[in-house]
């Protein structure tokens, strides 16, 4: 693509959310929304197969429903509240419709569908954006309107999340899909605790971001985009393997690593509101993620596939540069000790 | 305790920058200098816990598996020589990171005060034990071996993290100096049967308990040799350890909530020292005479009483020692047959008459001959379970003699008889094997002149 279109698609992208995030008036939230949508599609289909186009179509298609879904809320909040701030949504009907609305655009269950096939059908690059930042702007919403979300719905949504995409992910080997399903599980945790403490979201969301931006560059860096070739990064960088060992550790949620910080936070604070059933099925279903994990470190990392002549090794061609890489692998394995920290977010 | 930790994290740095020739001897002989300087914490006074900080202190119970724990590193890269002298350098390097890693958080789980603290250690001592499992076994059923040790140990400690945030909900601080002072009875309902559950489980799966002890046959037998020390020795006394201490929080439940597993673990040593004696696999054997071990050790935490508890600290330390120079004699064995099946090696009295002495006093010592401290362990636990039921004796009798029957089956099998004739052409022992086995035995045999220090807080 032409890279000045290229720089101002993106800068749409960003802008979209920005509005989304920085408005207080609700049409200019789904106007933010329409930006980021409308913008996202061309860099969803940078390469142009019918694989692609057929993401991008449903990508569209959820997200254009979710954000009709919302403007319906916004119309209902309207006209009972008179007034087109943001601020805590009143009318129960509104307050539901939204967060249906929402979930649909964040892939929560049961809306979770368009993940796994969305994140297959588009390079590494496009599925980067849309599993990381795309995720922002629903959960900045749902940060605002948090007081008022009917507490029933959104924990069944977000159990289920955790559900699915454990169970989901087992049966995978195509490296996107596994991200993809690691994505619905994730959410599932965010939106769990967001009626409880809010902010626990906000920093379950970024530990989320700083682990799969490290997975999906180290993905990049090895152009793998299934196990059987990411099992081969033994041979080309033998480095790649212990840090993808040691972030999808940290993403399983395993201390001593910076993975285990928002589930114990989340933990506690489920913990502290008296319900104590909820965030032990939550734990323990956070296993199923952490099986195909581990499934990945072994064929990565802990053993030697054996790659023997009759196998295709890929070409190799030179070194992509990856920025930050270094830095972001720290701070998604070593930021455990830092969680006193936490306390200057109240 | 940093005297200790600092060290313990500066060996990694050791390794990376050390020469060729230099990783064994550097990292070695650092070590053992830890391990002397962390016997100065046996010097305990008589009803108190020495606090070192806020987060670290030693306590007559952690400071004898505390000497364990860092007298086994120089153990462990002793023996882990000769299976990694083909291997690349930075491999071998690797292999001494991963278990300095361990040790570290070895060492602070057995020191932390703050129960929270206690866990995440506890957890985090999984993930090099994975690796060096996983990374650097030998056969294809490791990958099964590390998932199983794995998932079992997790399922049965995320309930713990949940009983822990709670039970701070409810007393406002976890701290253990704290804990002790303040301690109420927990009142009787069904919410705080499942508190107790959830607390206990996760030991009980680390011990293991006879019904979940799935895992460890499987971890202990696919391990290398410093896998298989480290877990035979330590990782199964952190079992014991969290039970030592979360017990005092969980009276009165204990009293009728221990029936059950009581009953598991006084079926499940007859069973496990019953599987023993059909068993041809070497490391099979001793894993699982490790599970036989730790159910008398689980019968003592759960009876509460001070006999007992000394009988379970002391039966910690020795079967420790005992077990990890057991695997050490089998290892020897298996690196120079490449085979764990025992009728495959007999005969080695005739070979190597001094590793035979080594075989004898290793399986004296594990069936319980005094005057050795395994001896005063299990003594102590029998005489306490029989103060607690008398019916009890008969299981225990039974075991002491499955115990000896199955030892003496493995010594006689090993060492005893005409020696076949494919082992004429081993190596002879390396001064380095028995070096190992007499590092082994000297403080099983020096502790039986003063068992005082490893009987615990209730002596």
């Amino acid at each position: 693509m032409n890279p000045l279109i290229f720089t101002t698609i993106l800068m749409t992208v960003l802008l979209g959310t920005m509005i989304v995030m920085t408005s207080s008036h609700w049409l200019m939230i789904w106007i933010g929304f329409e930006m980021n949508l409308l913008a996202i599609i061309p860099i969803l289909m940078k390469k142009y197969n019918p694989r692609t186009m057929e993401a991008s179509t449903k990508y569209f298609l959820t997200q254009a429903t979710a954000s009709m879904l919302l403007m319906m809320a916004i119309i209902i909040n309207l006209m009972h509240s008179g007034q087109w701030t943001i601020t805590k949504v009143f009318n129960p009907t509104a307050s539901i419709i939204m967060t249906s609305a929402l979930a649909m655009k964040l892939g929560l269950t049961p809306f979770h569908f368009w993940v796994p096939e969305v994140t297959q059908g588009i390079s590494l690059t496009s599925g980067l954006i849309l599993l990381t930042w795309q995720k922002l702007a629903p959960m900045s919403i749902l940060y605002q309107i948090s007081p008022s979300i009917n507490l029933n719905i959104l924990l069944t949504m977000a159990v289920l999340s955790i559900l699915v995409g454990g169970w989901g992910g087992l049966n995978q080997t195509q490296l996107r899909k596994i991200m993809a399903y690691s994505s619905i599980a994730h959410m599932g945790w965010m939106t769990a605790v967001l009626v409880y403490n809010p902010t626990l979201t906000m920093l379950n969301m970024l530990i989320y971001i700083m682990m799969t931006l490290t997975m999906f560059m180290l993905f990049i860096h090895s152009s793998s985009t299934t196990t059987l070739s990411l099992s081969h990064t033994w041979n080309k960088t033998p480095l790649t393997t212990t840090l993808i060992l040691i972030t999808l550790l940290s993403m399983g949620g395993l201390p001593p690593l910076s993975g285990f910080m928002p589930k114990w936070m989340i933990i506690q604070e489920l913990t502290k509101n008296s319900s104590i059933i909820l965030p032990t099925l939550m734990a323990i279903m956070a296993l199923l993620n952490l099986y195909f994990y581990m499934r990945l470190t072994y064929s990565t990392s802990l053993t030697m596939f054996p790659s023997t002549n009759n196998m295709k090794m890929k070409w190799q061609f030179e070194t992509k540069r990856i920025t930050l890489l270094p830095p972001l692998i720290v701070m998604s394995s070593l930021l455990l000790p830092l969680t006193p920290m936490l306390s200057i977010l109240d | 305790m940093l005297k200790i930790i600092i060290p313990t994290i500066m060996l990694m740095p050791l390794t990376w920058l050390s020469k060729k020739n230099m990783i064994w001897i550097n990292t070695t002989t650092y070590s053992l200098l830890i391990s002397l300087i962390s016997l100065s914490l046996l010097n305990q006074p008589s009803n108190n816990s020495l606090n070192f900080s806020l987060m670290f202190f030693s306590d007559p119970l952690s400071a004898p598996l505390l000497v364990l724990t860092t007298w086994l590193l120089p153990l462990m890269l002793m023996a882990s020589q000769h299976h990694l002298s083909k291997e690349p350098l930075i491999r071998k390097k690797l292999y001494i990171t991963m278990l300095t890693m361990l040790q570290t958080f070895l060492i602070m789980t057995f020191t932390a005060t703050e129960l929270i603290s206690f866990y995440i250690l506890f957890e985090a001592t999984l993930v090099p034990t994975l690796i060096i499992i996983t990374r650097w076994g030998n056969q294809t059923e490791r990958l099964n071996a590390g998932l199983y040790f794995l998932f079992y140990t997790l399922m049965g400690s995320l309930p713990l993290l949940v009983a822990l945030i709670s039970i701070q909900n409810l007393t406002g601080s976890l701290n253990f100096l704290l804990i002790q002072y303040w301690n109420q009875a927990l009142p009787d309902s069904w919410s705080n049967i499942f508190l107790w559950l959830a607390c206990m489980m996760a030991f009980m799966v680390k011990m293991p308990l006879y019904g979940l002890h799935l895992w460890l046959p499987k971890a202990h037998v696919e391990a290398p040799i410093a896998g298989s020390m480290v877990l035979a020795a330590i990782l199964l006394k952190l079992g014991g350890y969290g039970m030592l201490r979360i017990t005092t929080m969980l009276n009165p439940q204990t009293s009728f909530m221990a029936y059950p597993f009581l009953m598991l673990s006084l079926w499940g040593m007859i069973m496990t020292s019953s599987i023993c004696l059909r068993q041809t696999d070497l490391k099979s054997l001793i894993a699982y005479s490790s599970v036989s071990h730790m159910a008398l050790v689980i019968v003592a935490v759960l009876i509460q009483t001070p006999w007992s508890y000394m009988g379970a600290t002391a039966l910690m330390i020795a079967h420790g020692l005992t077990s990890s120079m057991l695997f050490c004699l089998a290892n020897s064995n298996y690196e120079r047959t490449h085979s764990r099946t025992m009728i495959l090696a007999r005969g080695l009295q005739t070979l190597l008459p001094l590793m035979a002495a080594w075989w004898l006093l290793a399986s004296l010592t594990n069936l319980a001959l005094p005057p050795s401290i395994n001896l005063i362990g299990e003594l102590f636990v029998v005489m306490s379970s029989f103060s607690w039921s008398n019916i009890t004796i008969i299981l225990m009798g039974a075991n002491i003699t499955i115990t000896a029957l199955y030892s003496l089956y493995m010594l006689i099998t090993t060492q005893r008889g005409k020696y076949t004739h494919h082992v004429n052409s081993i190596k002879p022992s390396f001064t380095r094997e028995n070096a190992l086995m007499a590092l082994h035995m000297t403080p099983l045999l020096l502790l039986s002149l003063n068992p005082k220090i490893i009987l615990g807080f209730t002596y």
